[in-house]
């Protein structure tokens, strides 16, 4: 069986309440599905089937990919919060990327770049 | 008066078709209209004896299923021998470096509690290792799962 034919109530189901979708082949063959879903409620949805078929999410051949309309709309970026002795250097490190990308995409509310504050949301871009 | 007059024939046509039944050629026509109308494409449709036969490449399995009933809906059809194939897919790549997933994801992790979760990515591919208590674990695999990898091997446990 072929896994879009593991899968095919799930992508039923998405054709079915309005969730909009790609598929693409990942490591191995896994088959991943990157959609929009049109409510959380539709998204919960998918979520309850792909447990339905695989209850422990563990079978490793099929990655369900799908953000809100509403998520989707906050744009490609990733919000970091500060914490207490975090610094740029340190957050960029992180995530493999220089502190000056971070600063570039956080002018608006940076005033300095040694000067960030727990609770604070910077935009990190990926 | 006219109105009866067209009664009389339609009745008539509609017992001659009746009588006749559609010939395969006809039924050919009417199932490509009735996947044509149903919004699918791609499809070649051969009958033979009332039996149809669908042939070509569709978007994926969704695609070919509907063309399945689609043309299994038309009268006349007896059964339907659905030979479609689904398109091949593009090959995924990793919304990001591995170092800037890792770190994405266990940003987000941390931010979703679920702190007992470690990941690995290499190559896009992430390995969840650790334990999640049992009311999040869906949670944090939604998490990971969002998060742009092409791979996945979930080790993750339940715990209480």
């Amino acid at each position: 069986m072929s896994l879009q034919e593991k899968y095919q109530t799930l992508l039923e189901l998405a054709n079915q309440n309005g969730t909009t979708y790609e598929l693409s082949e990942g490591e191995g063959g896994t088959l991943i599905v990157t959609g929009t879903a049109p409510s959380a409620e539709a998204k919960q949805q998918l979520w309850d089937e792909y447990e339905r078929l695989d209850p422990e999410f563990n079978d490793g051949d099929f990655i369900l990919n799908i953000q809100t309309a509403e998520a989707a709309a906050g744009g490609g970026m990733h919000t970091y919060t500060v914490e207490s002795g975090d610094n740029l250097s340190k957050i960029a490190k992180g995530y493999g990327i220089q502190w000056k990308a971070i600063w570039d995409h956080n002018r608006d509310i940076l005033k300095h770049p040694d000067k960030i504050y727990p609770g604070q949301e910077l935009k990190i871009p990926m | 008066m006219k109105v009866k007059y067209f009664t009389v024939l339609a009745i008539a046509a509609a017992m001659f078709l009746a009588a006749c039944g559609k010939s395969d050629a006809d039924l050919q026509k009417a199932v490509q209209d009735k996947l044509t109308a149903d919004g699918v494409s791609g499809v070649t449709v051969a009958v033979n004896g009332g039996v149809a036969t669908l042939t070509g490449e569709v978007a994926d399995i969704t695609v070919k299923n509907k063309a399945q009933a689609s043309a299994g809906a038309v009268g006349g059809i007896k059964s339907v021998t659905n030979n479609l194939t689904t398109k091949p897919l593009p090959v995924a790549t990793p919304a990001a470096p591995d170092p800037a997933l890792t770190g994405k994801i266990t940003e987000n992790l941390k931010k979703a509690g679920c702190t007992g979760a470690s990941v690995s990515v290499v190559n896009g591919k992430v390995t969840v290792t650790g334990e999640v208590p049992n009311a999040k674990y869906a949670e944090c695999v939604q998490v990971i799962m969002q998060s742009g990898i092409t791979g996945i091997d979930n080790q993750l446990k339940k715990g209480s």
